[in-house]
């Protein structure tokens, strides 16, 4: 019992939802108030107590249903087919008895007591074929699959050989072992049973099949999709190949929503630091000067006001989508974010972030500014004459682009007069440092006047940029 | 509480039934989580759109039981001295004033200002004591002697301070109050916190409370809350508006109508004799579901064609 539970919420946490120990003996308690015979109202309990958003809800439903499917599938299959069975089996045993009319009742009663004695000489797992015990056999599967490890399954070419050890570890062999003594004998009441146990074998091959099959999906396919993330976010944005695109944008939606959460609200440091005699005084007036009420200086840590450039021309067009992508995220967590984009000519693009889906609102920009040829000089200028004025020193200015002008004059004078005005610039390049300066680079022109420059190429670095911004401004 | 109470939360069932004796049409999961809450003793964290009844839960819990109903409303700059307790300052005040002259009659013949902190000393803190406390929500909640049931409302929109605050009260049932100590509950009361998910909730929270989501109802679900609360409209009529306000919440709208909205609308049509829907009742009574003009001009235009849909 404590054993499925565990699996269960191992299922769980594989897939993402975070069940902490306390809420897993919160659903073991549930399970015990709620009892087992009612299964809506079990699911509707567990999931109560399991899952806290309404995402994880989704989630939850799904697995419970697949987790606990088995049990039910199990035991209908092995009704369905045993009664179709013991028809069979009477249809067959009837025409044997026709072929065998001559023989005598007496003949037929000793062949029916033999039958009984060759049951009773046969192995625990033919026994259990036999008798049809659906129940007994599905625990008897679950119970050799956990002894062969059937959740350290990590790839799917695995499952024949986990449905071979499982079939093995439940005694297969001696079945088989079993079935050709059987074979051999010449006796009638033999050979029925060696038929039944056929089918009985088949059958049982086809719920080990389910059973690892079902196993896959609850533990491996999680795996799978663990380390196709770990991978996509420390991989170059250069090198991602644009199957994985779609992935990609989740996880950046993700990484944005988390950071969200954390920094998206203001806060006002209050109740410590320095008396604040001014005010003090004015509030304790009523109370004769006697002081009942202090009152603290406090600081207010407002959200940051960020304008954001991002280069889209050619020379970066393989992570521009991927920058675009962070921009737009970077909108959503903080609200008072202003975007523009530019290859040559700069545009402000904040209202058709906030107005469109991220797909639509890239693909727009896409088609509108991207893969031209990049004169930095002329979207400074045009970013000069737009939007310098609104520069302030709250402002953190952040760049996005790889500096590559074509070999042109980068009018670095521009983005001096920015860093002046601006309380911080940030420059966030997409090659490495290792080939900035390199070809038509001009990267040291606009050195000085950044107050940090990273170089920012997997959705890591983007993450931990965005998270240090956050924190500091 | 619960002990008192125990054959009224014997089961889930047994708790649909009651409250929907008492007009609140619950489904399976509703009943079922306000069972958990009761026997395992735990907040229950209620979230899902305005207008769905989470408020409405906690109140028919209350009368159910026949626990006092302690709400607090949370809002952005709630703090302790509005949700625990607060000194009654004024009283402490005015108190020391009247009490000086008697204060110089005990400190009269003290030798050294030893003597006098030694006297002051003997009397203990009796501006810091029970008398002295403005007992706020939280500690109100506590303090009842046969149990209450404490509505936390929008806990999403106090601040986050509030939240960490509040972890200790959740999961122990007690607060610390640094003059006079800790305080148990006398009587261990059942908790409900609502949110609009205006912002996520912390996870320490959330692991510590039962999380129920109440969506918009199935068809079947609002027609019997529908009957329940306003039982003289006809049936072809409530058939009628429920369908239009389920195609209602498929469109694209600022704020979709809820439950209290169709409930609103179902009364206002009963007051205005509405036999069946046509699409001139439903423009003049439009304002009723939608609470945005913007919504009002998408919909308009659309009546005929839903009343259309709904009759088929």
């Amino acid at each position: 019992m404590q054993k499925l539970f565990s699996d269960f919420v191992y299922t769980l946490r594989q897939q993402g939802l975070p069940v902490s120990p306390a809420e897993t003996l919160d659903a073991l308690r549930v399970a015990e108030l709620l009892g087992f015979s009612d299964r809506a109202i079990l699911r509707e309990g567990l999931g109560l107590a399991l899952a806290k958003t309404t995402d994880h809800k989704l989630v939850y439903d799904h697995y419970f249903d697949q987790f606990f499917r088995f049990a039910e599938t199990t035991e209908t299959l092995a009704s369905d087919s045993s009664e179709s069975d013991e028809d069979q089996l009477k249809d067959f045993e009837e025409s044997e008895l026709q072929q065998l009319s001559s023989d005598t009742d007496a003949l037929a009663d000793e062949g029916s007591t033999s039958e009984q004695d060759a049951i009773d000489d046969l192995s625990s797992l033919s026994q259990m074929l036999l008798s049809d015990d659906s129940a007994a056999m599905a625990i008897a599967i679950a119970t050799a699959g956990s002894e062969q490890n059937v959740q350290q399954m990590q790839i799917f070419t695995q499952k024949p050989l986990f449905t071979y050890r499982i079939m093995n570890s439940m005694g297969n062999e001696q079945l088989n072992q079993e079935l050709l003594e059987l074979d051999e004998s010449s006796e009638l009441g033999d050979r029925q049973l060696a038929l039944s146990l056929r089918r009985g074998q088949a059958r049982l091959l086809d719920q080990v099949k389910d059973y690892v099959e079902q196993q896959y999906l609850l533990f491996a396919e999680a795996k799978g999709t663990q380390l196709r993330e770990s991978t996509l976010q420390s991989v170059k944005l250069t090198n991602v190949d644009f199957h994985y695109v779609k992935h990609m944008s989740q996880l950046v939606q993700k990484a944005a929503r988390k950071l969200a959460s954390l920094h998206s609200r203001r806060r006002k440091i209050r109740k410590r630091g320095m008396l604040d005699v001014r005010k003090t005084i004015a509030a304790n007036a009523a109370y004769d000067g006697v002081m009942f009420h202090t009152r603290w200086r406090s600081t207010k840590v407002d959200r940051p006001k960020i304008v954001a450039i991002c280069d889209v021309s050619g020379s970066v067009s393989r992570v521009a989508r991927f920058l675009l992508l962070f921009l737009y995220s970077l909108q959503d967590v903080l609200p008072r974010t202003r975007s523009f984009v530019f290859s040559s000519d700069m545009a402000e693009v904040s209202a058709l972030f906030k107005e469109q889906e991220v797909e639509a609102a890239i693909g727009d920009i896409m088609a509108k500014w991207a893969n031209q040829s990049t004169s930095y000089a002329k979207a400074l200028e045009d970013f000069e004459t737009q939007t310098l004025a609104d520069i302030d020193s709250k402002t953190t200015v952040i760049m996005l682009g790889d500096a590559r002008n074509n070999n042109a004059d980068g009018r670095a004078d521009i983005w001096q007069k920015v860093y002046q005005r601006a309380g911080r610039v940030l420059w966030l390049n997409p090659e490495s440092s290792n080939s900035w300066d390199t070809g038509d680079s001009i990267m040291a022109d606009y050195r000085p006047f950044c107050s940090s420059l990273h170089s920012c190429n997997s959705l890591r670095d983007l993450e931990r940029i965005l998270g240090n911004l956050l924190k500091h401004s | 509480m619960i002990a008192k109470h125990a054959d009224k939360v014997a089961s889930p069932a047994v708790l649909k039934q009651e409250f929907d004796k008492l007009g609140y049409v619950c489904s399976d999961s509703i009943a079922t989580a306000v069972y958990l809450a009761c026997q395992l003793q735990k907040p229950i964290l209620v979230e899902g759109p305005p207008g769905v009844g989470k408020t409405e839960l906690a109140k028919m819990t209350a009368e159910y039981l026949g626990a006092p109903l302690i709400r607090m409303q949370c809002y952005e700059g709630l703090d302790e001295a509005k949700a625990l307790y607060e000194w009654k300052y004024g009283k402490q005040l005015l108190y020391t004033q009247v009490l000086k002259d008697q204060l110089g009659d005990v400190m009269r013949g003290a030798r050294g200002l030893d003597e006098s902190i030694e006297r002051l000393q003997s009397f203990g803190d009796i501006f810091y004591s029970d008398d002295f406390l403005e007992p706020r929500p939280l500690l109100q909640a506590l303090r009842q002697e046969d149990g209450a049931i404490l509505l936390i409302d929008e806990i999403d929109k106090s601040d986050q301070e509030i939240e960490a605050f509040l972890l200790e009260l959740l999961s122990d049932y007690q607060v610390s109050i640094p003059e006079i100590g800790t305080i148990k509950a006398k009587s261990k009361p059942i908790v409900f916190l609502t949110s609009n998910n205006t912002r996520e909730l912390g996870d320490a929270l959330k692991r510590r409370c039962l999380h129920l989501y109440i969506p918009f109802p199935e068809s079947s679900l609002e027609n019997d809350i529908i009957a329940k609360k306003v039982p003289e409209v006809s049936d072809n009529l409530r058939k009628q508006l429920v369908d239009f306000v389920h195609e209602l919440r498929q469109m694209a709208l600022k704020k979709v109508p809820a439950i209290s909205e169709t409930i609103d609308w179902a009364r206002a049509l009963l007051l205005l004799n509405v036999e069946t829907l046509d699409p001139q009742w439903v423009k003049d009574t439009l304002n009723l579901l939608l609470k945005y003009q913007d919504d009002v001009e998408i919909v308009e235009p659309e009546v005929r064609k839903i009343l259309a849909a709904i009759d088929k």
